[in-house]
C-alpha cells in the first residue's frame, strides 16, 4: 500500500513537468491555433542554458528562475515578431505549424554544435535531500519542481484572470478580430501570449535541468508527452493543463509499477489516443472549444 | 463645418471581386444615417473599411476632416471611430463587466471608464444585473445591448452598427431601435447597416440605399419611406425598378 502511495505521488510530482509545458502549449494554441512542436525542445535548450550557468558561474539552478524566464520571456518576443507574426494573421495555420518543425530542428542542431551529443545532469549538492516519513520517501527536488508547477500556473492564472492584457489574451484566443475591433493592437496580444508560453518553457527548462538527465533530442519527445497531458487536460484552461500533466505523470508511473518500463510509451500514447477519441475536449476543457464539423 | 465622417470614391475589392465601386456618403455629426439594401449590396463592406479592417483600393475616409483612410483600427478607434460587427462578436467566455472592459481598452477610454459604465448600465440596465454573468449565457436582446454597450465603453464619437436587428424578433428589433436613438440624444452619432429597411427608415435622418456595389438613392428617412420604388423593393410592395 505504501509503495502504491509512493508510486503515485512520484507520478504527481514528476508530471508536474508535463504540467508546466502543456500550459505553455494551451495558452500558445489559445491564440495562434498551432500545437508549437518546437515547445519540447525550447525547454531542453532552457535546460542547457541552466547547465550552463550551473557549471560556468556556479549559479543554484533555482536562482537561475529569476534569469531564465525573464530571458524566456524576450526570446518568445523575439522569436514571434522575427516568425510568426507573419504567418499568424494567415488563415493557413500550416505555415506556423511548418515554422514551428523549423524551428525545433534549427535548435535541436544549434544545441548539438554547442554544447555536443552527451547527455547532461546537474549535481547538486542537495540532490539527495529527501523528505521521508509514514514509510514514504520523497526527493526534495520533485516537490520543488510541484511547487514550481502550482507557482507558475497560479501566476499565469492570475494574469489572465486579473490584469487587462490577460483578458486581452483571453479575448483574442476567442475572436481575434473583435478583439481588433476594441482598439486593442492584437498582435502585441498574441506575441505576449506566445512569449508567456516560451517563459512557463523557461520555468519548466529549470525543472528539468534539476530532475532529469537529457540531451539534445530529448525534446521533441517531451513536447508530444506535454500534448498528451494538453489533451487530457483539455485546451483554453492552465489549471486543466496542469492537472493533464500530473495525470500523465501518474499514469506512466503506475505503468512502470505495474507492467514495466518498456511500456510507458505505448500506454501513453495509447491513452492520448483513446481520449481523442472518446473525450476529444478533454477531461477539464470547455466545451465547444472542440467543434463538431 | 466638415462632416464627421466622410467616405469619397471608395472601392473596395476582394480578390477579383468588386464589392464597392465609387461610394461616396457622408455623416454629419448628431445625425442616425442608415444604410440599407439587399444581401451583397456592400453595406457591411462599407463598414469594414470605415473601421480599418479592409484596405481600399480607391478612395478616402475622412473622420473630422482628417484623412484616416491608411489609420489601423486601433488609432481610429482612438479618435472615436467604433463598429459592432455583425452577429455582435461578442467575447462569450468573458463576464459582461469584462467584455465593458475590453471596450474601454485604450487610454482615452480608460480615462473615462466609470462615466461610460454608468452611460451603459443607464441605457442597458440589464447588463447591470448580469455584470458577473457569462456573456455568452445572455439572450440574444441582451447580447445585442451588450455589443452596442461595449462600442459605448470606447467613449465614441461615431458608433456604426452592422446589422442590429440579426436574429431578433420584431419586438425586441424595436427595442434595440429605441435604445439606439436614445444613444443618439445623448449625443452620439450613429451610422448602421440594416436589412429591416422599414423601422431602419422610420428611426434614421437621413439614409443611403445601396445595391451591388453602388448608392442608387439617398434622402431623408421621410422621402425615401415615401418613394415608390423603395417601398416596392424594400417593404414588400410589388413591381421595383431597384
Amino acid at each position: 500500500m505504501t509503495s502504491l502511495l509512493q508510486v503515485v505521488i512520484n507520478g504527481i510530482l514528476l508530471g508536474s513537468m508535463y504540467g508546466i509545458a502543456a500550459a505553455g502549449l494551451s495558452l500558445i494554441f489559445g491564440t495562434m491555433r498551432i500545437i508549437f512542436l518546437a515547445q519540447g525542445t525550447v525547454i531542453v535548450f532552457f535546460a542547457f542554458v541552466v547547465y550552463w550557468l550551473f557549471v560556468k558561474a556556479n549559479i543554484d539552478p533555482y536562482l537561475c528562475l529569476l534569469i531564465v524566464v525573464p530571458f524566456a520571456f524576450l526570446v518568445g518576443l523575439g522569436l514571434f515578431y522575427a516568425l510568426f507574426m507573419r504567418a499568424a494573421a494567415l488563415e493557413d495555420k500550416n505555415v506556423s505549424l511548418l515554422i514551428a518543425v523549423g524551428l525545433m530542428y534549427l535548435i535541436e542542431n544549434a544545441i548539438l554544435k554547442v554544447w555536443s551529443a552527451s547527455p547532461r545532469g546537474l549535481d547538486i549538492s542537495y540532490s539527495s535531500a529527501v523528505i521521508s516519513g509514514w514509510g514514504l520517501r520523497i526527493p526534495w527536488l520533485r516537490v520543488a519542481l510541484f511547487g514550481l508547477a502550482l507557482v507558475s500556473g497560479l501566476v499565469v492564472y492570475l494574469f489572465l484572470q486579473k490584469t487587462r492584457l490577460g483578458m486581452a489574451v483571453r479575448a483574442a484566443a476567442e475572436d481575434m478580430e473583435a478583439t481588433t475591433l476594441q482598439g486593442i493592437n492584437s498582435g502585441w496580444v498574441c506575441a505576449v501570449s506566445f512569449a508567456v508560453g516560451i517563459g512557463l518553457a523557461g520555468v519548466a527548462g529549470v525543472g528539468m535541468a534539476t530532475v532529469y538527465s537529457f540531451d539534445y533530442q530529448f525534446g521533441f519527445t517531451f513536447a508530444l508527452k506535454a500534448l498528451i497531458a494538453l489533451s487530457l487536460g483539455g485546451i483554453g484552461n492552465v489549471f486543466g493543463a496542469l492537472a493533464g500533466g500530473l495525470i500523465l505523470g501518474v499514469i506512466e508511473n503506475l505503468t512502470a509499477y505495474y507492467l514495466s518500463i518498456s511500456w510507458i510509451e505505448a500506454v501513453s500514447y495509447g491513452v492520448f489516443i483513446l481520449v481523442l477519441i472518446f473525450l476529444p475536449q478533454g477531461l477539464f476543457g470547455k466545451r465547444g472549444v472542440v467543434k463538431k464539423a | 463645418m466638415s462632416p464627421l465622417l466622410e467616405i469619397k470614391n471608395l472601392s473596395v475589392s476582394y480578390g477579383d471581386v468588386r464589392a464597392l465601386m465609387d461610394v461616396s456618403l457622408e455623416v454629419a455629426e448628431g445625425e442616425i444615417v442608415a444604410l440599407v439594401g439587399s444581401n451583397g449590396a456592400g453595406k457591411s463592406t462599407l463598414l469594414k473599411t470605415a473601421a480599418g479592417l479592409l484596405r481600399p483600393a480607391a478612395g478616402h475616409v475622412l473622420f473630422e476632416g482628417h484623412d484616416i483612410t491608411h489609420l489601423s483600427t486601433k488609432h481610429r478607434v482612438d479618435r472615436g471611430i467604433v463598429l459592432v460587427p455583425e452577429g455582435r462578436r461578442l467575447f462569450q467566455t468573458l463576464t459582461v463587466e469584462e467584455n465593458l472592459k475590453m471596450g474601454a481598452y485604450l487610454p482615452r477610454a480608460r480615462a473615462n471608464y466609470e462615466e461610460s459604465l454608468e452611460r451603459v448600465f443607464g441605457l442597458f440596465p440589464v447588463l447591470k444585473e448580469r455584470a458577473n454573468g457569462k456573456a455568452g449565457l445572455l439572450s440574444g436582446g441582451e447580447q445585442q445591448m451588450l455589443a452596442i454597450g461595449r462600442a459605448v465603453m470606447a467613449h465614441p464619437k461615431l458608433v456604426m452598427i452592422d446589422e442590429a436587428s440579426l436574429g431578433l424578433s420584431p419586438i425586441l428589433t424595436r427595442k434595440i431601435f429605441e435604445l439606439i436613438v436614445a444613444l443618439n440624444q445623448q449625443g452620439t452619432t450613429v451610422l448602421m447597416v440594416e436589412q429591416n429597411i422599414h423601422m431602419a427608415l422610420n428611426i434614421c435622418h437621413r439614409a443611403y440605399v445601396m445595391k451591388t456595389g453602388h448608392i442608387v438613392l439617398s434622402g431623408t428617412g421621410e422621402e425615401l419611406l415615401a418613394n415608390v420604388d423603395v417601398r416596392k423593393a424594400y417593404v414588400g410592395e410589388r413591381g421595383s425598378k431597384l
